[in-house]
C-alpha cells in the first residue's frame, strides 16, 4: 500500500490543508463558489444581447453568432453558472410567462398540485417534501396576484427563496424521469439504474443539467422549450433544438457550453 | 449542533455498542449537506480517526429532500456494510478485504473499548 501514488497525494494534502482528501476538495468547492456568488446575481435583468459581444471580442465565430442570433433574440438575461442555471433560467422565463398568461398558470397549478402525491409515492420523505411543495406553491399562487415583474426578479434573487424553487424543479424532474423509468433507462450514461442517477444527478443541487434533464421537466409539465446553441461549430449560424421534440416553444434559453441563460424575442 | 446516539443491533462487529455523532447543520443547509462525524471512536474503513464519515449522501450525493432519520440509516448500513473499495482508511480496507477474521475481531475489540455505552462516551 506504501506505494500506492494516491496515498502519497492523499498525505501531502493533509500536510497541507490539515483536512484529508475529500474535505479539502469541499473546500475548495465551496470557495470557488463562493468567488461566483460574489460576481454574479443568481437572475441579472434584461439585457441587450450584443453585451455578450464584449465577452468574445477577439473570438469571430462567437461574435458572427451573436449577430445572428440578435435578429431573433435581441435580449437577454443572465442566470449566475452554479450548477443549477438551468432550473432557475427555466423557472423564471416560465413564471414571467405565467404573469401574463392565466390560463397557462391554472393548467401549471394543477400539475404542481398533484406531484406532491407522486413524489411521496416514489418514497421522497414527505417530512421534507411538504416544505418544498408548500413554498413553491406559495410562489405560484403568488403569481395570480399579478407581481410586477420586479418582485419576481427578486423572488429569484433571495438565494434561499430561489434555491427551494430549484429544489422543487429538480424533484420534477427526477420525477418524471422515475414515473418513466423504462423510457429514459436509455438515456443513463454508465451503467447506473435511473433512480441512481436520480440521487446523483437531479436531486443534490449544483449537478449541472444535461438534454435528459431538459427533456424529462418539460415533458412533465408539458412547456415547450427553445434551446438555441451558441459554440464553437463552424457554421456561421446559431442552432436550435425544441423541447419536448414537436411542442411548439413558449420560453427561449441559451446554451453556452456548461451555462443556460434566458433568452427574449421581443 | 446536536449530539446522536447511534446504537447497533444488528449482526456485525459494532453490535450493542453506542456510537455518538455530531451533527452541525451549515448556514445554507439543506442545500449543502449536514457535517456529521463520529465523536467515538470507531474501527471502520470508511471513518478516520477525527471521525470523518465517507459517506456519497453527506457529499456530492446530498439531496436537499433527505431527512436525518434517512442520513442516520444510511449510517447505519454503512457499519453493516462497508465500502473498501472507496475507502478513507486504506489500512482498515485492506484487512476487511484480505482478513475479515481480523478486521471482525480489531472491530470488535474498538467496539468494546470506547463504544460500552455505559457512560464511558
Amino acid at each position: 500500500m506504501a506505494e500506492n501514488p494516491d496515498n502519497k497525494i492523499d498525505e501531502e494534502i493533509e500536510r497541507l490543508t490539515g483536512m484529508v482528501r475529500d474535505e479539502a476538495i469541499l473546500a475548495q468547492q465551496d470557495r470557488i463558489q463562493k468567488e461566483v456568488e460574489d460576481s454574479n446575481a443568481l437572475v441579472s435583468e434584461r439585457l441587450p444581447l450584443l453585451i455578450l459581444k464584449e465577452e468574445y471580442q477577439s473570438d469571430p465565430i462567437y461574435s458572427k453568432k451573436i449577430e445572428d442570433m440578435n435578429a431573433s433574440f435581441p435580449y437577454i438575461r443572465k442566470t449566475r453558472g452554479d450548477g443549477n442555471c438551468f432550473f432557475r433560467a427555466f423557472g423564471f422565463a416560465y413564471m414571467e410567462k405565467l404573469l401574463s398568461d392565466k390560463a397557462e398558470l391554472h393548467r401549471f397549478k394543477e400539475i404542481i398540485e398533484k406531484s406532491k402525491d407522486t413524489l411521496i409515492s416514489l418514497g421522497c420523505p414527505s417530512f421534507t417534501l411538504m416544505d418544498f411543495h408548500d413554498t413553491f406553491m406559495e410562489v405560484v399562487n403568488q403569481l395570480e396576484e399579478k407581481p410586477s415583474l420586479s418582485e419576481l426578479v427578486a423572488t429569484y434573487c433571495d438565494q434561499g427563496m430561489s434555491d427551494y424553487l430549484v429544489v422543487y424543479l429538480r424533484l420534477l424532474t427526477s420525477l418524471e424521469l422515475q414515473k418513466e423509468a423504462e423510457f429514459y433507462q436509455n438515456f443513463v450514461e454508465g451503467n447506473r439504474t435511473v433512480k441512481e442517477f436520480c440521487s446523483q444527478e437531479v436531486e443534490p443541487m449544483y449537478k449541472e443539467s444535461d438534454h435528459i434533464h431538459i427533456i424529462a421537466l418539460t415533458s412533465y409539465l408539458g412547456v415547450g422549450v427553445r434551446v438555441v446553441y451558441l459554440d464553437r461549430g463552424e457554421n456561421q449560424k446559431v442552432n436550435h433544438h425544441d423541447f419536448p421534440e414537436g411542442m411548439p416553444p413558449q420560453i427561449a434559453l441559451l446554451y453556452r457550453p456548461g451555462h443556460y441563460d434566458v433568452l427574449y424575442g421581443d | 449542533m446536536f449530539r446522536n446516539h447511534l446504537a447497533r443491533e444488528t449482526d456485525s462487529p459494532y453490535q450493542g455498542g453506542v456510537f455518538s455523532l455530531n451533527i452541525n447543520f451549515p448556514t445554507d443547509y439543506p442545500f449543502k449537506p449536514p457535517k456529521v462525524s463520529f465523536t467515538t471512536k470507531i474501527y471502520h474503513p470508511n471513518i478516520n480517526t477525527n471521525g470523518s464519515i465517507c459517506l456519497d449522501i453527506l457529499r456530492a450525493q446530498w439531496s436537499p429532500a433527505l431527512t436525518i432519520s434517512k442520513v442516520l440509516l444510511s449510517i447505519c448500513s454503512l457499519l453493516t456494510d462497508p465500502n473498501p473499495d472507496d475507502p478513507l482508511v486504506p489500512e482498515i480496507a485492506r484487512i476487511y478485504k484480505t482478513d475479515r477474521a481480523r478486521y471482525n475481531k480489531l472491530a470488535l475489540e474498538w467496539t468494546r473499548k470506547y463504544a460500552a455505552g455505559d457512560g464511558g462516551n
